[in-house]
């Protein structure tokens, strides 16, 4: 082959080579506005927009086609949503994987795809709306309560209940405790359960993060506390039971573990009982807490006393 | 521009932002949950600015129990700005000093219940965020048998949340962060003296706990790996002021008496802590890593005099306690997730914890009885968990997906306990080690466009769990479904909860059952409708052993039966986006076990207090209605109405029912 036949040959190499690069049929942001003026009215707004702002993203990071993929079959075919990434007709899988390909790398997310959200197909799209979220932060699809409500009313309920956090007075968020993303595995119980409560920074039960006195250490460890968490006495969303407790008086919670059982402990290899001079047909010996006033753990009594 | 005008878009977004105000769970009457429209804003500049403020009154009328309301509610009169909201963005992104600012309120004034977020960011340079919220908290106390409760709480809560991050859109991140509690009111509590036949006397506190948090911390992105590390102190104190004086007890008739009494109980707690991961995604695996240390510490001090008589007798106690208390915490998680095909997903995660709760204290009590000192030494405890937790996600086919997991996870417990046994003084050690295998499987379907169908199970066995109500064998049944169309929302879920935990001495079993529907339809553009319920049932038997009376009576089981049933209705219509009005209901009622008194014979142990509590059937309802009357296009007028009331079938000490309700104006643009 002569020096010519060899150069245009390497023309044609190179404009297949280049015709094949996927940069090729990205079209860009501009061109989807045109049919799409309501979606880009108000995407100035969007963090996605940040994208095109930056104006140094390269195509397959900016814009719609970001996380649209490249529009020019779609232009060319006059829309239709066979010839795009249209996240309605994508499987969930697919809708995170294409979320996480910017979206993964953070310690919020890092058990994304272990949670139970995403076992039960939950993935970004069913609590986002990228284009249309009428709150503030973080494109919500709703109201974060809301939100989570939608698939579990069972919550919902509990925090209907006389007492309760106050998620639904918007004093609290689920996100306080939750993290929707999936959490690790709770340094405060056994692993198994639950999946979705983040711990505060240093790896506590998230509880203490607000209820600080409660944190310790103390001398004297009420050891269900520690060992199997806040739940043991309390329920965290809402109770019938004043301070969400498990039930309406005290000395029948109490009495469920001080029975003498053969478990963890100082008496008898057990849980300590309640002895001889408590009578609890005596009103007084009916609410512990009157005299056990530290029964989150105690620096000065075995007994939290004082 | 009239219903009918609208472009068949925005009448569905009109549609779906009625279907959101209108997914409430239990309402507040205000702030009035404003419509959001289409586009809005008015452009100032480069940048375009919405804005919105709700101010007016509310007002309460009252009648029963004051305490059990403001623990529950809380809603008082005044002057409120209900909410507000205002936002401001750069069109193209190029601000000079910012490219967002967000600032929402709600509640501030004097509400119970107040917040206030605000954000501000400048693309590629800075994002600034802030939480501020505060929690007018009031508790009066545990009550039995329709007594009031000898502990209050009647303190406020503020707490705020600062988060700084320096180019967020980099490679290289830098996070500042600055976080805060604190708590301030006056408490009542007791303090039991001289002796365990003694009298009970009222403590009065004045509250002052303080939290703060300072925290700093990089992210780097290095050949596709991210490295994050952050470190953190957290800092915790209380230095709440202790006041009784000359008492004569809680208890009438016991001849102990309390003339004088001091108490200093500070406490200065640090939580410095370590925070490291790392994270990389490839088209086949993902992997991550998390490492965290804590070295937790908290020097007490705990010095207590008290003088009194006990039987006619000058007695005195004396408690003098300080110590320095550790918890250094360990932390590690390390997980492997592998994509074999684009249907399958296998994620592994490995966990490693360890506590260990140790220090050094000297305890001294001097008793003017006896003229002896006891001494006491610091108790150990140390909890160190390993878990492993394999999960499989497999999506067969479009309308099949299976996902099974299996865990292990081993916990050891150790501790050394101080033990006084015929005034034989030794430290007592223990160790336990429970291990749990957990089994879990499911099945997601989607036999028809908007139908999900899910069904889950999950199994346990552990062999030594810390204490008797705890999870040793346990079951969890679940399912769920959920149809959706446009303007049709239903689900509907139920879940079951089995629990066994019988041992030496102990038995003890629970079932919970949980079964929801709910529904939320949008007929048209300006009606929607919501309804849901629930209802959460919940049995046990506790093995229990107690003293009544000088008998000692064990073998008995503790009874417990809560039947609650809790429903939510609420319906929006829109006069041609002139007049809101929305309606709500709201009833939660524990039938218990039917009882029609509080004692049965049959349930449980024989005294009456047990069965006055084995079951509590009570019931709390709220109906509400709100209107909302738009005046000019930016200007809106609202009036609400709530009702809370609360009643108890038992004792009725701790009713109240409640008139909530405000008026304001809503301007907005």
């Amino acid at each position: 082959m002569s020096g010519l036949g060899r150069l245009v040959a390497l023309f044609f190499v190179c404009v297949f080579w280049l015709a094949a690069q996927p940069g090729s049929s990205y079209v860009g942001s501009n061109v989807c506005r045109s049919c799409h003026p309501d979606v880009w009215a108000n995407f100035f707004k969007n963090p996605h927009y940040k994208s095109i702002a930056s104006g140094k993203e390269p195509p397959e990071r900016t814009g719609c086609e970001s996380c649209h993929g490249p529009g020019q079959a779609h232009v060319e075919a006059r829309g239709g949503k066979a010839s795009i990434i249209a996240f309605s007709e994508l499987p969930p899988k697919q809708i995170l994987d294409n979320c996480l390909r910017c979206h993964a790398e953070t310690l919020s997310r890092a058990n994304i795809r272990r949670s139970s959200h995403t076992l039960n197909d939950v993935v970004c799209s069913n609590c986002h709306s990228i284009h249309k979220s009428p709150v503030p932060k973080f494109l919500l699809a709703k109201r974060q309560a809301d939100l989570c409500y939608g698939c579990h009313p069972d919550i919902r309920s509990q925090f209907s209940l006389p007492f309760k956090h106050r998620v639904n007075e918007g004093f609290m968020t689920c996100t306080d405790c939750h993290n929707p993303h999936g959490a690790f595995a709770p340094t405060w119980r056994m692993a198994a359960r639950p999946r979705m409560t983040d711990q505060a920074l240093s790896n506590e039960e998230p509880c203490l993060k607000c209820h600080s006195e409660k944190r310790g250490p103390f001398l004297y460890e009420h050891e269900p506390v520690r060992v199997d968490g806040c739940e043991t006495c309390h329920y965290p969303h809402g109770s019938t039971n004043s301070r969400l407790l498990r039930r309406p008086v005290v000395f029948t919670l109490c009495l469920e573990c001080h029975n003498g059982a053969d478990s963890f402990g100082r008496q008898n290899g057990g849980i300590l009982a309640i002895t001889a001079s408590h009578n609890l047909a005596d009103p007084r010996y009916q609410n512990c807490t009157t005299c056990h006033v530290r029964v989150h753990g105690s620096n000065s009594d075995a007994l939290f006393l004082r | 521009m009239s219903p009918q005008g609208m472009s068949r878009p925005t009448r569905y977004f009109w549609a779906a932002s009625l279907l959101t105000a209108a997914c409430f769970g239990q309402p507040t009457v205000a702030p009035t949950s404003e419509p959001v429209g289409p586009v809005r804003g008015e452009n100032w500049s480069d940048y375009n600015v919405v804005d919105s403020f709700e101010t007016g009154y509310r007002f309460r009328t009252f009648g029963g129990s004051l305490d059990q309301y403001r623990s529950t509610v809380n809603y008082g009169d005044g002057v409120r700005l209900l909410s507000s909201f205002f936002t401001i963005n750069s069109k193209d992104g190029h601000g000079k000093y910012f490219d967002e600012i967000v600032l929402t309120t709600q509640g501030l004034g004097n509400d119970p219940y107040e917040n206030a977020t605000l954000r501000i960011q400048k693309n590629r340079l800075y994002r600034y965020d802030l939480n501020w919220r505060l929690n007018d908290y009031f508790n009066p106390g545990l009550r039995t048998g329709g007594q009031s409760g000898q502990h209050l709480l009647d303190t406020e809560y503020t707490t705020q949340d600062q988060d700084l991050t320096l180019f967020p859109q980099s490679n290289i991140q830098f996070f500042l962060g600055y976080s805060r509690g604190d708590q301030n009111g006056p408490a009542i509590s007791t303090i039991q003296l001289f002796n365990s036949r003694g009298n009970e006397f009222p403590l009065f506190e004045n509250v002052r706990r303080v939290r703060n948090e300072y925290r700093i911390g990089n992210q780097i992105r290095l050949f596709g790996v991210r490295f994050t590390w952050t470190r953190g102190w957290e800092d915790f104190r209380e230095d709440s002021n202790y006041l009784s004086g000359p008492n004569a007890g809680n208890i009438p008739g016991n001849p102990t008496t309390l003339s004088s009494f001091q108490r200093a109980e500070p406490f200065h707690g640090t939580s410095p802590y370590w925070r490291g991961g790392l994270f990389a995604e490839r088209k086949r695996f993902s992997v991550n890593g998390r490492l965290t240390y804590t070295s937790g510490e908290r020097a007490f001090v705990l010095d207590e005099t008290a003088l009194g008589t006990v039987r006619l007798t000058p007695d005195a106690r004396q408690v003098l306690t300080a110590g320095n208390a550790q918890r250094p915490v360990f932390a590690g998680n390390l997980t492997f997730s592998f994509f074999p095909t684009s249907k399958l997903t296998v994620t592994n995660q490995t966990t490693v914890n360890n506590i260990r709760i140790d220090g050094n204290s000297a305890y001294a009590e001097y008793d003017n009885a006896t003229q002896a000192f006891s001494y006491t030494d610091f108790e150990f405890l140390g909890i160190r968990t390993v878990a492993n937790e394999t999960d499989l996600n497999l999506q067969a086919t479009r309308w099949l997906g299976l996902f099974g997991g299996y865990q292990y996870s081993d916990r050891q417990i150790r501790s050394t306990e101080y033990s006084n046994t015929s005034g034989n003084i030794f430290l007592a050690p223990s160790e336990q080690t429970n291990l749990l295998h957990e089994g879990q499987f499911g099945i997601r379907l989607k036999p028809a466009k908007g139908l999900n169908i899910l069904l889950d199970s999950a199994i346990g066995r552990a062999n030594r769990p810390l204490t008797p109500i705890a999870d040793r064998n346990y079951q969890v049944l679940g399912g769920r479904v959920q149809y959706r169309l446009k303007t049709l929302q239903f689900s509907a879920s139920s879940r079951e909860n089995y629990n066994t935990n019988s041992v030496l001495l102990s038995a003890y079993a629970s079932h919970a059952r949980t079964h929801s529907v709910d529904a939320s339809w949008t007929p048209r553009d300006w009606f929607a409708l919501d309804a849901g319920y629930s209802k959460l049932h919940l049995n046990t038997a506790g093995g229990i052993a107690y003293f009544a009376s000088g008998q000692f009576i064990a073998g008995q089981p503790s009874i417990y039966v809560s039947n609650l049933h809790v429903g939510t209705l609420t319906a929006r219509f829109d006069w041609k986006k002139k007049a809101d009005f929305f309606v709500g209901y709201s009833h939660t009622q524990d039938t218990g076990d039917g009882r029609d008194t509080a004692l049965l014979t049959q349930l449980g142990p024989a005294l009456a207090p047990f069965q006055a509590a084995q079951t509590f059937p009570l019931r709390f309802l709220s109906p509400m209605a709100r209107l909302s009357i738009r005046i000019r296009e930016k200007i809106r007028w609202n009036i609400g109405y709530q009702y809370y009331g609360y009643n108890e079938r038992f004792l009725n000490g701790e009713d109240y029912r409640a008139h909530t309700g405000y008026s304001s104006v809503l301007w907005s643009f």
